[in-house]
């Protein structure tokens, strides 16, 4: 194989791996687009509901015995199907009982909007999560186990050439699942009822009102849904990720970049937003250490923030 | 000046003292480690509050500052034997300079992309420095002569220095909040639009306010070091850092600096108690109980304690509301006597020319011309919508026109900044009020004064002078979240005045006001055009103006569709026609 | 039907609207005129629950309007058109009318109402698929009223619906509410600032001055008052 041979495989290689990557962080991304996106609530505790749907996801596949039912190729996505509802549920609680008091009409009164009071406040809830399940659950690594994370495909590009790209099996799985979910979430907000409702409250809550619409109510059902889509790509990523109680800080960040690259309040945009994180993590490497490669994901975020404040697919609707 | 300063910090000087002295018992050297620890992220909350309490601008990544002061501290002892009471200062130094850096940027976004652009900051950072092979660095221990190195056996001598730090920066800030600086920065919070509008360059202050948030944050992160001993690049650029500074602040109470001091008692011995006590039992339990606290404490007191509690000492019982005057039926203005004053015939101070304006396809402004002579007052109607404010906005450099000129004594400024319009000599008033709250009265007026008073008693005088023009002085010292309307427009004007304008643009000042009310506005209004301002003033309905105006520009559909003085333009048909619509005229034939 | 008593109200501690009364009979044409700043938005804003209410009862068909969520007070058929539109930008013209026919009444009736309006407002048929946010003011304001029409309602409040809209425009959006309320006899509270078609289509007619009924009547008498021409335009 020549040097140039060389290249090009790795190139392919991590463009494959940065599109398979970057829809899992596209799902991410769309999840808390629901909230960060429509309803203007700073989460910090979203990569911590990541972190408890993968715990969740984690039991039913083990303890609740999916692992042995279903098997180890079928049951991790059947777990991650299964942990949606807790999710949602938790969200729901979460949000009537704790977020729904500093945001929407409770809030309109306060510092900033309520903005101060909503990111102190999913702070500690975000402390509590991480260190509740600590205690709960202790910090070893844990993972969904699939043999399916250690099996790839190959695919040779150029006949009888020496180029071979794999095609990990649980990633190509995983983002097939986030594609599905997004097209069902699509279809949802586009033309069911709620989704209608849902929109037209985060256009312009004051006339959804008059329409009678309950907006708090639309608020709270989008938290629960972003929720719940956050943690199943939660559930997802525990197919080729260990974790531990601590692993939603860093995805927090991983996910507001996306969205803002998106373009804050657009969905879609989130998802590809998150595409954009994977494939710049992925590609950074050819040039730089591996170390960095975060590092290149903020300083990239940066760029494109300062030069393109609407984000690279919003409609400029935000302009202060 | 200082005296006053000094007056106003006694509370803290003798709490400080105080907590000194309780140090000095404390023998137990983790006790004296968490004595410590609360003053240093109280000095870091201080920071955080410089920054994001005063101007509104929420930053995620004080602890790039932090961060950098740390590691600038224990490598430059590990490479060169830098002392760290060297490096304490340098470290300042250092924090200041990434403040700039980071800011010039930064600040071109506002709200949740400034924040979350602040974020990005440390993450790199602490990737960075973990590539550059720093997982964990710690102080070497000197042996000869280890004061000169800030080594001392006894924990307490750290809490001194922590407490000599914290009294530094607890008079820096009061300063701040006290002069032009503090006052600049709130304005900034409470609406930067109208603070440009009062002469304010808002970037500057902006930048101002970050390289000394970023310099303590520095000195901070360098004292945390030498009592710390051990640091990496997650305990100093970590999320969690940066969430600490922003904890102790919003728990204590943004925007003052009691807050942090506050915030940093209350919740860093909590944290640190739990940890080690039950840290070894229930890992993680600190973290449970403190978020705990925090959200049981954000939700009773959404603003933080301070507020809190001060909200419910100065809730005001005494002050009810004015009674209303009698429904009699007013609509009617006594006189209708038009202006008998000559025309003022002064030489032209503003003059704009072909001026347009359209947004996508919508044509706010077209094409339009006027004059005006010192002296005068220039009343502008025109019906909802027909892109009155969006010529003011235009006039004092809010927005910038797709076309024409703005001659403002004769020189274009046209596409110059609202602050700059500003000491250029238009003043400005906004239809839709945004009073600092909670400030005086006094001080909402002296915000405005800033622009051309040099010192802190010239801009006091100043601002008590606009308001004995507008007639306010007897409330001055009142909190402005509890006026009437008619206060709040009298206000605004009188903040418009501090800047001692030649020409002011008055954006419907008489919008919301009674028949009475608006006739003591007017009268406040014709009292200062005598006293020599030129008056632009919008508004909606021609009652009140009828009596105040020397001409009248109607605008309709952002065209001037007729100029001249009251008595003819009220009785241009199609002046009737863009108010009252056709059946009106029809009507009104018959 | 509607029948507001002593009602006062605003914002968090200031009071913007003192003890009005004002009552809307089955399909009477009630107008609510003033300067700006009177409390007429203020006004419109209670009834639907969008702004506090310190005192006074709001009943609509004998029904006690003020202890009504804010978004059930739509199910009653009470459709407010607000004051600059507000209509969802970022939507198509067909999905605000669906929004409109959020309420019960109106999904089970969207097929004749959607007919219906868009036999009225032929434009909202045209640009059926259209942004709402990429329309002009006045073809907005067509969707805005056809919003409100499709929840079925039984009374259409309208704030300003000749905000920002030239002379020519506004006269059609007029004309074109007469001969909705020509056609189905719906009971409307207006809020204007153009006094003439305010005054002239009203059954009944109160002045609102800083958030008091300064002045009631039916809308040749005021039309007829001398403090009213005088008020309005210095005539």
């Amino acid at each position: 194989m020549t040097e140039t041979q060389i290249l090009i495989e790795s190139i392919l290689q991590l463009l494959v791996t940065g599109v398979l990557v970057g829809a899992l962080y596209g799902l991410m991304c769309v999840g808390l687009a629901m909230i960060f996106g429509i309803m203007r609530v700073i989460n910090f505790a979203q990569g911590d509901f990541m972190m408890i749907g993968m715990y969740v996801t984690y039991y039913i596949f083990g303890t609740l015995g999916f692992n042995s039912i279903f098997g180890s190729l079928l049951g991790p996505y059947l777990a991650v199907i299964a942990a949606a509802p807790f999710l949602f549920a938790f969200g729901w609680l979460i949000h009537k009982f704790l977020i729904g008091r500093v945001t929407g009409v409770a809030s309109s009164g306060l510092d900033g909007e309520g903005h101060y009071a909503q990111l102190i406040l999913t702070l500690g809830i975000a402390l509590i999560l991480t260190n509740g399940m600590m205690i709960l659950v202790g910090a070893d690594l844990v993972s969904v186990r699939t043999p399916l994370s250690s099996e790839a495909w190959t695919l040779a590009p150029v006949a009888e050439g020496p180029i071979l790209i794999f095609f990990n099996k649980a990633r190509v799985f995983a983002a097939l699942f986030s594609g599905v979910v997004i097209i069902g979430l699509w279809f949802m907000i586009q033309k069911t009822w709620m989704g209608k409702s849902l929109r037209a409250a985060a256009d312009n809550a004051e006339a959804a009102i008059y329409m009678g619409i309950d907006v708090a109510k639309a608020h709270r059902f989008a938290f629960a849904v972003g929720t719940a889509i956050t943690a199943m790509a939660g559930g997802l990523l525990a197919t080729n990720l260990p974790f531990t109680p601590f692993v939603g800080l860093e995805y927090v960040i991983i996910m507001y970049a996306g969205v803002v690259l998106g373009g804050i309040g657009s969905i879609i945009g989130a998802f590809w937003g998150g595409m954009i994180i994977g494939l710049i993590q992925q590609l950074s490497t050819l040039v730089l250490p591996t170390q960095l490669q975060n590092a290149t994901i903020f300083l990239c975020f940066l760029l494109i923030v300062i030069l393109r404040p609407q984000g690279l697919f919003g409609r400029n609707v935000e302009r202060t | 000046m200082l005296k006053e300063i000094i007056k106003s910090l006694l509370p803290f000087f003798m709490l400080a003292a105080l907590y000194i002295v309780l140090a000095m018992f404390v023998t137990n050297s983790y006790y004296q480690l968490i004595m410590t620890l609360v003053i240093i992220w109280a000095v870091f909350g201080l920071s955080w509050n410089m920054l994001s309490g005063y101007t509104g601008l929420i930053s995620f990544g004080h602890a790039s500052f932090f961060g950098l002061g740390a590691f600038a501290t224990v490598l430059a002892q590990v490479n060169w034997g830098i002392s760290p009471w060297i490096m304490l200062f340098v470290s300042g130094l250092i924090g200041a300079a990434s403040g700039l850096l980071i800011g010039m940027p930064t600040f071109r976004l506002r709200g949740h992309y400034f924040a979350l652009s602040m974020l990005a900051y440390p993450i790199a950072l602490l990737y960075i420095f973990q590539w550059l092979g720093y997982p964990e660095l710690s102080i070497p221990r000197v042996l000869d002569n280890p004061a000169a190195y800030m080594q001392f056996s006894d924990g307490r001598v750290y809490t001194v220095i922590a407490m000599i730090l914290l009294f530094v920066v607890v008079v820096i800030s009061r300063i701040v909040e006290k002069t032009r600086f503090g006052m600049a920065l709130v304005a900034i919070k409470q609406n930067e639009s109208a603070a440009e509008a009062a002469g304010i360059n808002t970037l500057a202050w902006k930048l101002k306010a970050i390289a000394l948030s970023g310099a303590i944050a520095g000195m901070a992160g360098s004292l945390y070091s030498v009592v710390i001993l051990v640091i990496t690049p997650g305990s100093v650029f970590g999320m969690l850092t940066s969430a600490q500074a922003l904890t102790v602040s919003m728990f204590g109470g943004a925007g003052t600096l009691w807050g942090p001091i506050i915030g940093a008692v209350f919740l860093i011995p909590i944290a640190e108690t739990l940890h080690a006590e039950l840290g070894n039992i229930l890992p993680g339990i600190q973290g449970v109980v403190y978020g705990a606290a925090i959200i049981l404490l954000i939700t009773l007191a959404p603003e933080g304690i301070y507020w809190k509690i001060r909200d419910w000492l100065k809730k005001p019982s005494d002050e009810k509301d004015a009674p209303q005057e009698n429904a009699d039926i007013t609509i009617v203005p006594e006189s209708l006597e038009y202006t008998k004053r000559p025309m003022p015939t002064g030489d032209i101070v503003l003059s704009v020319k072909n001026m347009s304006k359209s947004f996508g396809g919508l044509k706010a402004v077209q094409d339009v011309s006027f004059d005006v002579t010192r002296g005068m007052i220039l009343g502008i109607i025109g019906p909802n919508g027909a892109g009155k404010t969006t010529l003011f906005n235009l006039l004092n450099g809010f927005q910038t026109p797709s076309g024409g000129e703005v001659l403002v004594d004769g020189v274009n400024m046209v596409n110059q900044k609202p602050h700059v319009m500003c000491r250029a000599g238009i003043g400005r008033t906004f239809q839709i009020m945004r009073p600092f709250k909670r400030m005086t009265i006094h001080n909402n007026v002296k915000v405005g004064a800033y622009v051309t008073a040099k010192t802190e008693a010239e801009a006091e005088e100043i601002a008590a002078d606009a308001l004995q023009q507008v007639g306010l002085s007897s409330i001055s010292e009142k909190l402005a979240g509890g006026l009437s309307t008619k206060d709040l427009r009298l206000m605004e004007l009188a903040r418009a005045l501090a800047g001692k304008p030649h020409i002011l643009l008055l954006d419907e000042t008489l919008a919301g006001l009674g028949s009475s009310e608006s006739k003591e506005v007017v009268a406040v209004i014709r009292k200062l055009s005598e006293g020599g301002v030129t008056v632009v003033i919008i508004e909606h309905t021609m009652q009140a103006m009828v009596a105040l105006v020397d001409r009248f520009l109607v605008l309709d559909h952002g065209e001037v569709i007729t100029e001249g003085p009251p008595e003819i333009v009220t009785r241009d048909p199609r002046v009737i026609e863009a108010y009252l619509g056709k059946k009106w005229v029809t009507d009104a034939k018959n | 039907m509607l029948k507001i008593e002593n009602l006062s109200a605003g914002y968090s501690d200031v009071s913007v609207l003192h003890d009005v009364s004002l009552t809307v009979d089955a399909g009477q044409f009630i107008s609510v005129v003033g300067p700006n700043g009177a409390g007429k938005t203020t006004l419109f804003k209670t009834i639907s629950g969008t702004v506090n209410c310190h005192g006074g009862s709001i009943t609509f068909e004998g029904e006690d309007v003020l202890k009504l969520a804010p978004a059930e007070r739509a199910h009653l058929g009470i459709a407010h058109v607000p004051e600059g539109r507000q209509v969802f930008a970022s939507m198509t013209v067909f999905e605000n009318l669906q929004m409109g026919a959020h309420t019960k009444k109106g999904r089970a009736e969207w097929d004749q109402n959607l007919e219906k309006i868009y036999t009225w407002l032929p434009v909202l048929k045209d640009r059926a698929n259209q942004y709402a946010g990429t329309l002009s003011g006045g073809e907005q304001q067509m969707v805005a009223i056809g919003r409100g029409l499709a929840s079925s309602p039984k009374l259409l409040m309208l704030d300003e619906p000749s905000m920002g809209l030239s002379p020519a425009i506004a006269d059609f959006v007029f004309d074109k509410l007469m001969e909705i309320r020509h056609d189905t006899g719906l009971s409307i509270l207006l809020v204007e600032q153009r006094v003439a078609e305010a005054l002239q289509f009203a059954d009944h007619c109160y002045v609102l001055e800083t958030g008091r009924v300064v002045l009631e009547g039916d809308g040749e008498t005021l039309k007829a008052d001398d403090r009213v021409r005088q008020a309005y335009l210095g005539m």
